[in-house]
């Protein structure tokens, strides 16, 4: 027993401690760093209605990130939303457009669709065992055949006005997409934190196997990650498609890129095991921020593309030296 | 007085691909025992032991726990069966925190559907757990990555006692620690006994199994060699039987050759 008594401490080294919470706030740090940057920049970049335009501009990609960021921070990827926002947008037009069908039920088949696009994603990853990264790489491709088969290359436009009210209505003032993205975003938050399946995602993402024998049905929880992931992207496409009142099949890729930084940007690591849902946010308009502030100081849109490039490339690498700082932490303990 | 075994295997195959890790092997545990598993690598130590857990299941054999037999076909049903596994790898979560690490798998929930987590009570608990274990982890709050060695395997046996699991097994718990970790540890094991739990240690350290254990089961090329007294036995004795098998009589099994599963 006298074992016992001695003792093993933590060494409580404030100074890591520090460092490994900074990280949660890094994200609204900066974001609220370089809009006072950009306020200096330009006297139009601190008005009410620039900022509603960045929200209202961004609503779609933060219901995407956050569809994604189940699946990331289980651990896995998904590379093919962009092409499920493409299939499912022509699809959902063509229901209307086309074949007239009534707007709930073209909404119903959209996003069926897209959550059936996401269980083949799941149900792919598990049973072939390949790395998702590879697996949506390949789904990706299939999709947008898929789309431009079925759209025939077609653009349609001008879509009835129940579906322009998911951009265009307003509850109490407020655009509705913004209503439905904060519901999502504060309903989806609660999963994260206080449900059982929240809690067994972060294990997923931290240590499959170990999830595995802690008798975590693991390969389900994945097709549900995916299949979640393919339901919030169709919800995301409705809103694409209604702000943009027009659709073809080159709607929506491009969006995986955006939404992949923004999540990583926004604290949740590449690989698993860690994220929240306003860091998320604050990822997603971090980008959108720096793409209108330099918008507005005359950069134009292919700078952007370089500056994502190299804010994806930094966001990874800040991770990745976070993940390594940890372990030292761990070997010197 | 008869005695009563917790645990039984009788007659446990278990073959990867063309090699058989495991021939007919059997094993029983008596209650509130420590028995050792000790063996050469490869003897097919860890491959039993995950087959009792649920990691692995036996191509033939049957399994009773408390004279009931039992059909263990994932951890889930282990786990239920009160039986706890510690891996040697232990399976830890580098990215939650102790009371998590303790409960994942096994949430203590609240709310209409049993979805929400049941917090407040689950870091409770965990707490609790490891008061009772006297050892000195600070919060169940701290994330176990930043633990030491000994520190993880407190956490992994506070996971056992928090489900008062009947059977615990550790698979090489002492081998990545110090003389100082590891003999906390051995006092912790003892202590776990004390607590009623029946415990299985597998172990490459023999000096170990003579301190704690009371009985050693040996292992050597997938079959059961003999289980010895530890008080009626020496270290050369045991590390004799691990190299070179029991010398088969007459009242053995008839003799295999051995192969070697290295």
């Amino acid at each position: 027993m006298d074992l016992n008594q001695r003792n093993l401490t933590v060494r409580g080294n404030t100074l890591n401690i520090v460092i490994s919470n900074l990280r949660k706030y890094t994200v609204i740090i900066v974001l609220l760093a370089l809009m006072s940057l950009f306020s200096l920049a330009s006297p139009y970049f601190l008005t009410v209605r620039n900022l509603t335009n960045i929200l209202i501009q961004n609503t779609y990609f933060i219901i995407v990130a956050i569809g994604l960021a189940f699946v990331m921070i289980g651990g896995g990827i998904d590379l093919s939303v962009g092409y499920q926002m493409s299939l499912v947008g022509v699809v959902t037009a063509m229901c209307m457009m086309v074949y007239q069908l009534p707007v709930w039920l073209a909404i119903t088949v959209g996003i069926l669709l897209g959550t059936v696009l996401g269980l083949i994603n799941g149900l792919i990853v598990t049973s072939i065992r390949i790395f998702p990264l590879i697996a949506t790489l390949a789904t990706a491709t299939v999709f947008q055949g898929l789309s431009y088969i079925i759209s025939q290359a077609n653009t349609f436009r001008g879509y009835p006005e129940e579906f322009l009210f998911l951009t265009k209505g307003k509850v109490f003032g407020i655009p509705f997409d913004i209503i439905l993205t904060v519901v999502i975003a504060l309903g989806v938050s609660f999963i994260f934190t206080e449900t059982v399946f929240g809690f067994r995602l972060l294990a997923l993402g931290g240590n499959e196997e170990a999830s595995r024998l802690a008798g975590i049905n693991t390969k389900r929880m994945k097709i549900a990650i995916y299949t979640i992931c393919g339901f919030f992207t169709a919800i995301a496409t409705m809103v694409m498609i209604s702000k943009a009142n027009t659709t073809n099949s080159s709607f929506g890729p491009g969006t995986e890129f955006i939404a992949l930084t923004a999540a990583i940007v926004g604290g949740i690591s590449f690989m698993g095991g860690e994220g929240s849902i306003q860091s998320l946010i604050a990822g997603v308009l971090l980008l959108a921020v720096l793409g209108n502030g330099m918008q507005l100081a005359g950069w134009g849109t292919y700078a952007q593309f370089i500056v994502r490039g190299m804010i994806l490339l930094g966001a990874v690498a800040f991770d990745e030296y976070q993940r390594n700082a940890k372990r030292k932490i761990r070997t010197k303990g | 007085m008869e005695i009563e075994n917790i645990v039984e295997m009788k007659g446990i195959c278990k073959s990867f691909g063309g090699i058989q890790a495991l021939n007919r092997v059997d094993l029983e545990l008596r209650r509130g025992e420590i028995m050792g598993l000790v063996g050469d690598n490869g003897a097919g130590k860890s491959t039993l032991m995950k087959i009792l857990s649920g990691a692995y299941q036996a191509d033939e054999g049957e399994i009773y726990i408390d004279g009931q037999q039992a059909h263990i076909h994932n951890p889930q049903d282990a786990f239920n069966l009160g039986i706890g596994m510690i891996y040697q790898d232990l399976a830890l979560f580098n990215n939650l925190d102790v009371a998590r690490n303790i409960f994942i798998g096994r949430e203590l929930v609240r709310g209409p559907f049993n979805f929400l987590m049941d917090k407040k009570r689950m870091y409770k608990r965990a707490e609790e757990v490891i008061r009772e274990l006297r050892v000195d982890i600070k919060s169940p709050k701290l994330n176990v990555a930043r633990m030491s060695g000994g520190q993880r395997q407190m956490v992994a046996c506070a996971r056992a006692i928090a489900f008062q699991s009947k059977v615990l097994i550790m698979d090489e718990p002492t081998a990545a620690l110090g003389v100082t970790e590891a003999n906390k540890l051995l006092g912790l094991i003892r202590n776990l006994k004390d607590m009623g739990l029946s415990i299985l240690l597998i172990t490459q350290r023999i000096p170990d199994i003579l301190a704690i254990a009371d009985r050693v089961f040996v292992l050597k090329g997938g079959q059961r060699q003999d289980i010895l007294e530890v008080g009626k036995v020496t270290l050369d004795d045991v590390v004799t039987m691990i190299v070179k098998g029991k010398e088969r009589n007459g009242n053995q099994a008839p003799a295999i050759e051995y192969k070697s599963f290295g």
